[in-house]
């Protein structure tokens, strides 16, 4: 049976394997197969969120881009360099969603952090700023 | 007729030696007649004057004493009378000053009866028209609220069909200018 890893040290070694290149998929049927192993499949959520901390210290940044339309290249590369200047990454992976309920504008989701200026947020603003 | 007294009353002087006989008394009886008399009369003395005196004299001791007795009743009844009615009328006299106090004292309840349930009133209003006040404030809120939503709401569906991917870009684009 495997040894119990801590998910510090788990994440630390996938994060090391991501930058030196190592394909992403054998990692994850690498970790899949460690987590079945230990019964540890309920902290997958929690060890991907620490991945993504571990990249993102090391300048590699995966982002979640929520809009209501397709984004447009040049929105695209706009919303990059946002992200780049923001935190100061070298390279950002960013994820894209389509979601019509966000009306419009974009809500970007970074690790630790998160840009709303979505239209449905500004309404909820609206709605539990002014609700009495 | 009238001559014959006349006649005998001459001859009687004539003869007062013998006048007692003339008379038909005869001194042995008559003596006789006086002891026994004086016999009787001692005995009478002796024996039944003093049970008839006492008797008589108890007799009247007792009417005398009834007669006391009588009059004490009747001067107890007099006294009686003059302290019932002397009674009568202080009783008349507090049962008049008790018809006043009452009188009095059932206007003082009656007032502050009155008092108490116009207090009562004020209150009841006055809880009433703050009620009526909290529940117009939670009316006015709720529909505040209800606007609110109903004005977030509309302008959800109709910016969701008025943003374009022209005006998307500009939003998103106005965003990243802000955050910078």
């Amino acid at each position: 049976m495997a040894a119990r890893l801590s998910r510090r040290k788990i994440t630390s070694y996938l994060a090391e394997q991501m930058v030196a290149g190592t394909p992403v998929g054998q990692l994850v049927l690498q970790l899949a197969a460690y987590l079945i192993e230990t019964k540890r499949t309920s902290e997958v959520g929690l060890i991907v969120r620490d991945i993504e901390y571990e990249l993102s210290s090391r300048g590699i940044v995966l982002a979640q881009v929520t809009s209501a339309l397709d984004l447009t290249t040049a929105t695209e590369a706009a919303v990059t360099k946002l992200i780049k200047d923001t935190t100061g990454a070298s390279k950002v992976n960013l994820r894209k969603f389509i979601d019509p309920e966000v009306l419009g504008g974009v809500k970007i989701d970074l690790p630790g952090l998160q840009l709303d200026t979505t239209i449905a947020r500004r309404l909820t603003t609206l709605r539990t700023n002014y609700k009495k | 007729m009238n001559l014959l007294p006349v006649t005998q009353f001459a001859a009687a002087e004539e003869s007062s030696g013998d006048l007692m006989s003339t008379l038909g008394i005869d001194w042995a009886t008559l003596i006789f007649q006086i002891v026994a008399f004086l016999i009787l009369l001692f005995l009478l003395k002796k024996f039944v004057y003093p049970w008839l005196m006492k008797s008589v004299d108890e007799r009247q001791a007792d009417i005398e004493a009834a007669s006391h007795a009588a009059t004490e009743a009747q001067a107890a009844a007099a006294d009686a009378e003059d302290r019932v009615a002397k009674l009568l009328k202080k009783a008349r006299g507090d049962a008049a000053d008790i018809v006043a106090t009452a009188k009095l004292e059932s206007a003082a309840a009656l007032d502050a009866s009155e008092q108490k349930a116009q207090r009562r009133a004020d209150q009841l209003v006055a809880d009433a028209q703050a009620e009526i006040s909290k529940e117009v404030l939670a009316a006015k809120k709720a529909l505040y609220n209800e606007t609110l939503d109903l004005v977030t709401t509309a302008t959800a569906n109709i910016v969701g069909k008025v943003v374009t991917k022209e005006v998307d870009v500009s939003l998103i684009n106005d965003a990243i200018k802000a955050v910078k």
